[in-house]
């Protein structure tokens, strides 16, 4: 047994160990790039614009306008086919001369051909005529057709322009005569309350005159009365005052009092529910740890007569706005406050809104 | 995932000290890997060694030729290495002595030492092994704190903290922990599997060195019977 094969070496474990390594390490490199997502498309409808003409009724008129035409040319087309006839009938004539000499058989022949090829070109150049006759004749029913039609789309349009026209004149003149009578209608009210007014001003003034003459005997009388009474009075006060002065001061201390007293409950009722709103957001307050015990924040906050709170605002801030948010959070945890319903309604009103400050220290 | 939190991307950026230890997680678990390999090409190779031998001591060869046929004392490993000692042992107290008991207690004594130092072959640096299973994830640990640590530090001079301020650092850190794992998942694994083999390989040694002991003990008794008629 060879020694070489006892005595592990080193050499091999170390590369498949760092293989093993750059094996992981490719893993976590190469792996990611392949977890990219692939694009989507965003289009979730996919169509195409085809047409966006409308159907005309153009083309139909057209199409009816020419039939006319084509069947006039049918019943055009066979008259030359029957004039052919005649002219081949007037032809044996020259052909009973040519039996007096060659000459003049051979003459009338030529003359006999001459004159149906006269015949023939006349008849053809009389069928050129008459077809182009006939297409004139078709081309100018055709403009004829066409011109109506045209005629007949303007007139269309014109009763219809007119209609709308009238139509509208119709509504203008309604509306006119609605606004007429609505004039009317104002001027006549106006009329009317100017007539009330005249009337009122009229009574007004009469029962001015009336107050006026009644005032008048009135003041005289007193005048007369107060003259004797006031010599009457002023004997009766300089008696009863000294009385008189002495009771009245002794009612108004006591009302003072009162006073004094109902303020004193109305205070410790509010001071008792600003107190408990305190409380109550000192509870559910976190102060921030880096606050310091000279921050002082007051803070406004509104109150629906229910308790619920509709907003709360930092008035005087304390120049650190962790602490500012800490305290509006707070307040915000600790709304509703229920109690504001047991509340009078006198000392409610003053809770809608109202102001709290609150520093660190109230609560360490 | 973005460029900037990519794995080779996180560990440049991240502070000294963490730096440090990834760097030593890393060392920890190269060497790991290499002991690994290396413990498990060797004991594979030992196991079929000791297959040999043992085929070759029960195949009815004369135990002197044999002893003559192994390599030198310091080349000799495994069974063949107790074998070795063991028949020294007998050879050289033979002619001195006429009591069996001396001669068997110098062959036993010969074999315990061959089977410790082959035990102690065998197991060579699988304590290494068990060191960095048990303490490389303590050290990735170390890192996540020091990276944390220092996160929150910088963390507390920002305006405001957004989870994409913290979430660098954060993942900066966890790659040590990371890391510490890495190296101590196959290190407890192997530890395992292959302090398992060993101990089985040992085993058989001693069952070898036993049966060994046996045929010599058969061998005097034979001969002591011999000369007392």
């Amino acid at each position: 047994m060879a020694k070489r094969e006892r005595r592990v070496g080193y050499g091999w474990p170390v590369l498949l160990a760092i293989g093993v390594h750059i094996a992981a390490l490719m893993l976590t490199i190469i792996k990611w790039p392949e977890s990219e997502p692939d694009p989507t498309s965003s289009s979730v409808v996919q169509a195409t614009l085809v047409r966006a003409e409308t159907a005309t009724d153009q083309p139909q008129q057209t199409e009816e306008s020419t039939p006319p035409p084509s069947q006039s040319e049918e019943e055009d087309a066979p008259k030359p086919e029957e004039s052919a006839p005649e002219e081949s009938s007037k032809e044996p004539a020259p052909d009973n001369d040519a039996e007096v000499t060659d000459n003049a058989v051979e003459e009338a022949k030529a003359e006999a051909r001459r004159l149906q090829e006269e015949a023939q070109r006349a008849e053809q150049q009389r069928a050129e005529a008459e077809r182009q006759r006939q297409e004139e004749a078709e081309a100018e029913k055709k403009r004829q057709a066409e011109a109506e039609a045209e005629r007949q789309r303007q007139k269309e349009a014109e009763a219809e322009r007119q209609r709308q026209e009238e139509a509208e004149a119709e509504r203008k003149r309604q509306q006119e005569a609605e606004a007429e009578r609505q004039r009317q209608q104002e001027a006549e009210a106006e009329r009317q309350r100017q007539k009330e007014a005249e009337a009122e001003r009229q009574r007004q003034e009469e029962a001015e005159a009336e107050r006026k003459r009644q005032e008048e005997a009135e003041a005289e009388r007193k005048r007369q009365a107060e003259a004797e009474a006031e010599r009457k009075r002023q004997q009766e006060l300089a008696e009863r005052a000294a009385q008189a002065n002495e009771s009245s001061l002794d009612s108004m201390i006591s009302d003072e009092e009162q006073s004094i007293a109902n303020a004193e409950q109305a205070s410790e009722a509010a001071n008792g529910f600003k107190n408990l709103v305190r409380r109550y957001v000192e509870q559910s307050w976190n102060v921030p740890s880096n606050a310091s015990s000279e921050l002082r924040a007051i803070v406004r906050i509104q109150l629906l007569p229910t308790g619920e709170l509709v907003n709360a605002t930092i008035t005087q801030s304390s120049g650190n706005s962790a602490f500012d948010h800490s305290v509006i959070n707070a307040v915000e945890k600790a709304a509703p406050f229920r109690e504001m319903r047991e509340l009078d309604a006198s000392v409610k009103g003053q809770f809608r809104e109202f102001n709290l400050d609150f520093n660190p220290e109230d609560i360490r | 995932m973005n460029d900037s939190m990519s794995i080779p991307h996180l560990i440049m950026n991240a502070s000294l000290i963490v730096q440090l230890v990834m760097l030593l997680l890393l060392a920890a678990s190269i060497a790991s890997w290499i002991i690994i390999f290396q413990r498990s090409i060797a004991l594979r190779r030992a196991e079929k060694a000791y297959r040999d031998f043992e085929d070759r001591f029960w195949s009815g060869v004369d135990l002197n030729e044999l002893y003559r046929d192994l390599p030198a004392e310091q080349e000799s490993l495994g069974a063949e290495h107790v074998f070795r000692s063991g028949f020294r042992e007998f050879n050289r107290l033979m002619p001195k002595t006429q009591s069996t008991d001396a001669v068997l207690e110098g062959v036993q004594r010969g074999q315990r030492v061959a089977l410790s130092r082959e035990e102690d072959r065998l197991q060579l640096n699988l304590t290494f092994l068990a060191t960095v299973a048990s303490a490389s994830p303590y050290i990735g640990l170390f890192g996540t704190v020091w990276g944390i640590m220092g996160s929150f530090q910088s963390l507390s001079m920002a305006q405001q903290a957004t989870l994409s301020t913290v979430a660098p650092w954060i993942a900066e850190a966890l790659v040590a922990t990371a890391m510490g794992l890495f190296a101590a998942i196959p290190a407890v694994i192997f530890y395992n599997r292959l302090s398992a083999h060993a101990g089985r390989l040992l085993g058989k040694y001693e069952n070898f060195a036993e049966e060994f002991h046996a045929i010599l003990h058969r061998n005097l008794q034979g001969r002591s019977e011999r000369e007392a008629s």
